[in-house]
Parts: C-alpha cells; structure tokens; sequence
C-alpha cells in the first residue's frame, strides 16, 4: 500500500481554509512534487503532514499506521523527516554538532550513563559521531566538520540541514523549497545530490518547490495545489500541458517556469 | 583539552590545600562557593542549556535544605541517608514544573515559578512547628553514617560532591540530553523535526536542576548549621542567575567561574546584605546589556574568533 | 456569614483589589506599548511612597505633595525606560524578565540601605478613624482607594479614547510597524508609557501609604498584581481592573473564611491555575480588547 496516504485532510486557521479536503497517495520510493502558487495551502499540508498544526478533519497515514493525532516528535521518530526552507540550522555550533543533533534517537543511553560519562555513553557517543561523520563525508562537508555554520555560505547550510535530516533515518523526508537562494550550478548540483540520496538510501522524497524547471527535472509525479486544494495530479508531461494548472498559474506571477 | 586541564590543576591546588593553612571562615567561605557552584551547575542546565527560566531555585535549595534539616534534627536519621533523601524530595517536587513548562514558556513560566517561591515561601512560614517558621531552624550536630562531620572532613566532604557534580554536569551537557536541551532551547520545531519529544526533554531539565538544588540545598544544611528562610528569596533565586549569566550561559564552567566570583565579590565589599544586592543588581544588569554570553563564552568567542575553531562552550 | 459581614468583607476585598487593580494598570500599560513586563514596578510604588515621605519633611502641603509624587515618579518611569529597557528592548524574553527584576532589587536594595527596614507613615488629610453607614464601618481610607480607582480608570479610559498620546499608544500596541508609518515616534510612546505606568504606580504607593505604612517591602504585592493581570490577562485594561477586584474580593472572603495560611495561598494557587488552564486570562473571553 502507499507508504503515505492522505484522506479528506482539511486544515483551516481561525475560519480560513488553508486545505480543503485534501486527498493523496505517496508510493514508497517515488520522489513527488508539490507545487503550487502562493497561498495555495503547500505549508499547511506539509504542517499536517509533519504533526504541527492539527487537521479539522480527514485522516493521515504513514506506512498504514494513523498519524492524523499524533505530536510532531511522534511523527518524526516514526519515520518522517524534514528540512527547512529557511535552514533552521544552530547558527552558533559547528556543522558536526548540527547534525549530530539529528542522531538523537539512533543512538540511546539513560540519564544515569550521561552523568557516569565513561562506559556506555562514550561507546555510543562515538557510534553517533561515526555515523555523522559519514554523513558530512556524503555531502562533502567533512572538511567543514568543525565550523561554526552562521560563517558558511547559504547553499553550503543548506546540505547541512539535509544532512541533518538523514541523520534522523526517515522513511520519508519533505524538502521545504530546497533549491531556493541557490544559483543555477548550486540548484543543478542539489537535484543531483537529492536524486542520488533518494535512490542509494531507499527514501521517499515529498518536495515542495517554486523553482519549475528543477521540478520537472526532479520529480516523478507532481501534485498541484491550488487555494487550498489539489487539483491535479501526474508527471512532468501531464502537470505542463493541464489547462487547470496553467489558469492556476496566471493569476500568480511569482514562480519561474 | 590539555591545557585547560592544566588551569583546572592550577586552580582546583588551593581548594585542596586549603584546611591545611586556611582559617575557619575561609574554609566556611569555600564552602559556601562550592555550594553556589552546585546550585548554579543545576540551574545552568535548565536556563542557559535548555532555555527555560526559573525563578524559584533558591526555593528549590530551601526544600532541599529543610528536607536534610528536619530528617536529621527532628528524626534523628543520620546524614548520609538525609542528604539523598532531600535530593529525592526536591526531584520530585522540582519536576512537577515540568508539567507547566509543557504548553508555557518565556513570561509565562517565569510567572509559573514565581507563584511556586511564594507558596514556598508561605509554607515554610505557616508552619512553624515544622520548619520554624519565619525565625528560622536551628540544626543538631551532624553525623555521617555514625561518624562526626567535623570541620576538616566535611570540607572535603563538600569538595568532592562538587566535583562530583561539576563532572555530572559537564557529562550531561556533552552527552545527547544536552544536545537536546540545546534544541529545545533554540527551535521547539527544530526538536520535533529530529524526534526529540520537547515535553519530556523539559520535563528532564527541571528534574535535573532540582536534584542539583536539592543536594546544594542539602550540603547547607551541614555547613551552615541554621536555615535561615530569608535566605532563598527571590534575591537568592536572582543571585543564582546572575552567576549563570556572568558566567557563561549554558557552560558548566560559566556555572563555576560565576558562582566563585560572584560570591567572593561581596566579600570584598565587606558590608550588609543591601550593598550586596545593589552589586549583584547592577552587575547582573550589566552583564545582560553588555555581555551577553558571560565571562566564559565571551572568552569561548575570542578564542574561537583566534583560531576560527570550535564554538562548543566547555 | 450574615449580611452585613458580608458587606464589610466586600468592602475591604474591593478596597485591597482596587490597589491590586490600579498596580495591574501600571503593569500593563508599558506591556501593551512596549511588550516588557515591568518586574521592577513594585519597587515604583514603594519609591512613589517614600517620594511622598521626602517632601513630607519638607512641610509640604498634601495637597502640592500627591502631584509632585506622581511627576517626579513619571520622571523615573521615562530614565528607566531610556536607561534600561531602551538598550535591551530586543533582547530574548530571558534577558527582559531578569533585566526588570535586577532593577526592582537595586532599587529596592538602595532604598534599604537609606531608610533601614522602618516603617514611616504619611500622614493624609483624609485618613481617620472609621465612621458608620448603615450597619457597616467605613475606613475613609478605604473609600478614597475605590474612589480614586473609579476616578483613575475613567481618566484612562478618557485618555485613551480621546487624547492624541493615548491613540497614538493603542496604535503602537496594536501594531508597531504599522503605527511608525503613519508618522508615530515609537520611542515617545514608549517612553510615555512608561512615565504614566510609574506615575500609576506611584499614586498606588501614595494610596497605601497611609494604610499599612512606608517600608522597603511594599513592593512585595507587585506579586498579587501580577496574579490580577494574568486573571484577567495581560496587556487588558479591563482585565487588570477586573482582575484586581476580583482577587481582592476573592482573597477577603477566603481569609475570613478559612483563615490567614489559607488567605496567602489563596492568589498564587488561582495564578497556577490558571496559568495551566486558561493563560490568557478570565477577561478575554468577554471583551475583544480594551
């Protein structure tokens, strides 16, 4: 069945509808796009989607199992993961910290052995800065191991926050407009490295992105939101000659196609 | 890190040596400053590491230290079992902010903790046959475990459960739940995104800095012999913060270098109470207007700007 | 409980909440404007009462005296509020809580150290002794305090209605941005804001003074004004008012009732409870925003 599944989800802030019963499948190991003019309900859904704002009605579910009611580390620690479109990166430690913070619930001690030090939570501690420094080495950050990240160029910030995303082992991640601030070479670099990253680590991409031409290069299938709803659904093909999409399009002139 | 264990050496020489050429009050004076270190290490944890504020931890030391003090005074239990009792006691009754701090945060807690000091307050004073009420608690001569705590010993009784703590707070703030007080602190989204549930974590950090207030709370109680209510006042909760904010924010060694030299600061003033809450007013006012990160991430700044390396505070 | 028990209770409980309520406006004026919780307020009204006890001594009619008290105290507000509050006005809430208490202990810790723990009283015209109305025994006092609570919620109300300051502040606590594009200075609001936060709570010390005397401490009952203002929830004008009555209504009966611990718990069990329930206060709920 579809690893996520979304039914009749509706979200709405104090009586306005940011998404209106909203229906959709993610298919494990597809990399999918949601796009959509401004306003059309994308962050809300992925805040339905991640736990953070609670839906009016319909229902939500990852690998079969509900999700609507649960609380956003829940979700997290079921297998969703997530970046930022704004980074969200602890600006005062270094690119090692960053993503080792993403490491927290792979590798476990008690309190008791937090406080002892020496023993198990130095064995475990080292397990993690294995792990993530494998992680700075996919992304090529090793040399950035330990510099603060509020000194680092924004598209360099940005593999952190995707490396710290991994970090967290998720089924599926939600790329939050992860091309956007990056020139052209940067965003062709990115798609190569996100594409590759879905592929060699098995996970499902969910890619929220204003930047047309990468989203038609990046995803598979494309879901179109519009005020609120989805009003289509398909590949790259069918999304550019639908006439819905296009009239959608029209009346908001921010996005590049 | 060798060099900075060299300065640990360097400083920590003359805490070791000191009953040997020290006088009674500078022993009871080092005392002192290592209980304020303790507390402060606890406090750290909570504001400067997981970002949540409190006013009551004076209050938290007070049922730590009138705990100690009655089990040993009215029940007659030895020291060594009265002292983690206290510690349990507070836990406990520390942790129970966690639940506020769940859905509060900011003005909101702070308000939380000011209304659990008043009702402190008022407890220790409305039941005088207890604790003594307003004139205090006068406290029999301590024992551990049937021996006497005298002078020299409990000196470096108080010496090593310091260090001991000293060594339990820099575990904890290096280990993965000081990853997540961090978290927490910056970014409540951050902490959900990477699975680090934000109410438990809060929930950690009040219980962690309780303990530590219980146990300082419980080492008054054998240094200084008499419970003095007015001691753990807001005055005393404010005290306890500027030492975290001069010191560094969110580093256990901030929680130290504070502690020791805000304690000493009055000492060389040599006056009343009033004149040391002006300087601790006025110091502590300075240090959020002017710096910020305190003495030691200040220094963790300059360092880092040197050699362009790691801004992690010790 | 008869009747006329009853009464003189909701006479006292309305006399000891109007302090609660006209010390609650003073708290929430500066947080509307400025969005800073004044810890140190307290520590307005005692030097607003010990103000009053300066010039006092210097044989000054009451009459020259309550002005003088209230401009001198509006002079504070204003260097507190460049002095202070100015410099860290952006800072996280952390350094803004700490900041105003630091303040309210100096200030304090100062006043300590120039007047030692005595009590001093002021004398007021119009303190005496208790006089009967109907069944009930009035303190004058007491009904100067209502008196000049209804006096001063109307002022305010007036001022904010009607003057161009009071506009200009409703503007800026509504929205700051927006309000510096019309052409508002937002330092001269907030540096008002804070001048009549102090000059409110300076007329509350005046108001206590005669009561239970001049000492360091008075400012301990910022504690009870910050339970009304989160009663009735933060940054309401209504709410402080309502709050503040209520709690000193409230607190009246429960001391009488079951007795003085039960009396002083009272207001800290109703702050964490509704702290817990209801954050944003008991007033809300009825009125949009005053």
């Amino acid at each position: 069945m579809s690893l996520l599944a979304l039914d009749n989800v509706s979200v709405s802030f104090g009586g306005v509808a940011a998404v209106r019963a909203a229906t959709m499948r993610v298919e494990a190991g597809e990399i999918r796009g949601l796009i959509g003019p401004n306003g059309a309900g994308k962050t809300s859904l992925i805040n339905a989607i991640t736990g953070i704002v609670r839906p009016d009605s319909g229902s939500i579910a990852f690998a079969e199992q509900p999700i609507t009611a649960l609380p956003p580390d829940l979700i997290s620690a079921r297998g969703i993961g997530r970046t930022f479109q704004h980074v969200e990166l602890f600006r005062d430690e270094t690119v090692l910290d960053n993503v080792l913070t993403g490491l927290y619930s792979h590798h476990v001690y008690g309190v008791a052995a937090a406080i002892v030090g020496f023993g198990r939570a130095r064995q475990v501690e080292a397990d993690a800065r294995r792990e993530a420094a494998a992680l700075l080495e996919a992304f090529e950050l090793a040399p950035l191991a330990g510099a603060p990240v509020r000194d680092l160029p924004f598209g360099i910030q940005k593999r952190v926050d995707l490396a710290r995303a991994l970090a967290v082992r998720p089924r599926m991640l939600l790329l939050d407009e992860p091309i956007s601030g990056m020139s052209e070479a940067e965003a062709d670099a990115a798609v190569a490295t996100i594409r590759a990253l879905a592929r060699e680590r098995d996970i499902t991409l969910l890619v929220v992105e204003h930047n047309m031409r990468v989203m038609m290069r990046l995803a598979a299938r494309i879901t179109v939101m519009h005020q609120g709803g989805i009003i289509a659904e398909g590949t790259p093909g069918e999304i550019r000659g639908n006439r819905l999409v296009v009239d959608a399009y029209l009346g908001d002139k921010d996005d590049h196609a | 890190m060798r060099l900075s264990h060299v300065l640990i050496a360097i400083a920590a020489a003359p805490a070791v040596a000191l009953p040997l050429f020290g006088s009674s009050y500078q022993i009871y004076l080092a005392e002192l400053i290592l209980i304020n270190v303790v507390a402060a290490i606890g406090l750290n944890l909570l504001t400067g590491n997981c970002g949540q504020i409190s006013l009551c931890h004076a209050s938290l030391m007070a049922i730590g230290a009138y705990t100690t003090a009655l089990l040993t005074t009215r029940f007659a239990v030895t020291y060594a079992l009265a002292l983690p009792a206290g510690i349990v006691v507070t836990t406990l009754l520390g942790a129970s902010l966690g639940y506020p701090a769940r859905r509060l945060s900011g003005l909101y807690l702070a308000l939380v903790t000011l209304g659990f000091l008043e009702v402190v307050s008022i407890v220790i004073e409305e039941f005088p046959d207890l604790t003594g009420g307003v004139r205090g608690l006068k406290l029999a001569k301590l024992e551990f475990a049937g021996w006497p705590l005298n002078a020299g010993a409990l000196y470096y009784f108080v010496l090593g459960v310091t260090v001991l703590a000293i060594r339990a707070g820099w575990g904890l703030q290096h280990s993965r739940y000081g990853r997540a007080f961090d978290t927490v602190r910056q970014s409540v989204i951050v902490a959900q995104a990477l699975a680090i549930p934000p109410a438990r974590t809060k929930l950690l950090a009040f219980s962690i800095a309780a303990a530590f207030a219980g146990l300082a709370g419980g080492l008054f109680t054998a240094v200084v012999g008499f419970i003095d209510p007015t001691e753990f006042d807001i005055s005393a909760s404010l005290r306890q913060i500027t030492f975290i904010a001069v010191g560094g924010l969110g580093s256990v060694w901030g929680s130290v270098v504070g502690a020791v030299v805000l304690t000493l600061l009055p000492e060389t003033l040599r006056g009343a109470k009033e004149y040391s809450d002006v300087v601790y007013g006025v110091i502590l006012l300075g240090a959020l207007v002017l710096a910020p990160k305190g003495i030691v991430g200040s220094l963790a700044l300059l360092l880092g700007r040197f050699h362009g390396g790691k801004a992690r505070l010790p | 409980m008869t009747g006329r028990i009853a009464l003189q209770l909701a006479l006292s409980g309305l006399s000891v909440g109007s302090i609660y309520a006209i010390v609650a406006l003073s708290l929430a004026i500066p947080f509307k404007a400025s969005r800073v919780l004044n810890f140190a307020q307290g520590e307005l009204v005692t030097l607003g009462a010990y103000i009053a006890l300066v010039l006092t001594s210097y044989g000054l009619p009451y009459a020259v005296i309550v002005p003088a008290t209230l401009l001198i105290a509006a002079a504070f507000g204003l260097l507190i509020e460049r002095l202070v509050i100015r410099p860290i006005v952006d800072a996280p809430e952390f350094t803004l809580v700490i900041a105003t208490f630091a303040l309210g202990l100096i200030i304090r810790a100062l006043i300590r150290i120039h007047w030692q723990d005595n009590v001093y009283f002021l004398p007021a015209p119009y303190a005496g002794a208790a006089f009967a109305i109907g069944p009930l025994r009035v303190n004058p006092s007491y009904l100067v305090i209502i008196g000049t609570t209804a006096v001063l919620v109307a002022l305010l109300v007036l001022f904010f209605a009607r003057t161009k300051l009071g506009k200009a502040m409703r503007a800026v606590s509504f929205n700051p941005i927006a309000a510096r594009l019309m052409g508002i200075r937002v330092s001269t609001v907030f540096g008002s804001a804070w001048a009549l936060s102090a000059a409110i709570g300076a007329l509350a010390g005046l108001l206590l003074a005669p009561v239970i005397g001049i000492n360091p401490e008075l400012g301990h009952l910022i504690s009870k004004a910050l339970v009304a203002a989160v009663i009735g929830g933060f940054g309401s004008l209504g709410g402080a008012l309502f709050g503040g009555l209520l709690l000193g209504v409230l607190e009246t009966y429960a001391g009488a009732m079951f007795g003085a611990a039960f009396k002083e718990i009272i207001p800290f069990a109703i702050l964490i409870a509704i702290l817990l329930v209801r954050p944003q206060g008991l007033w809300g709920a009825t009125h949009a925003r005053v």
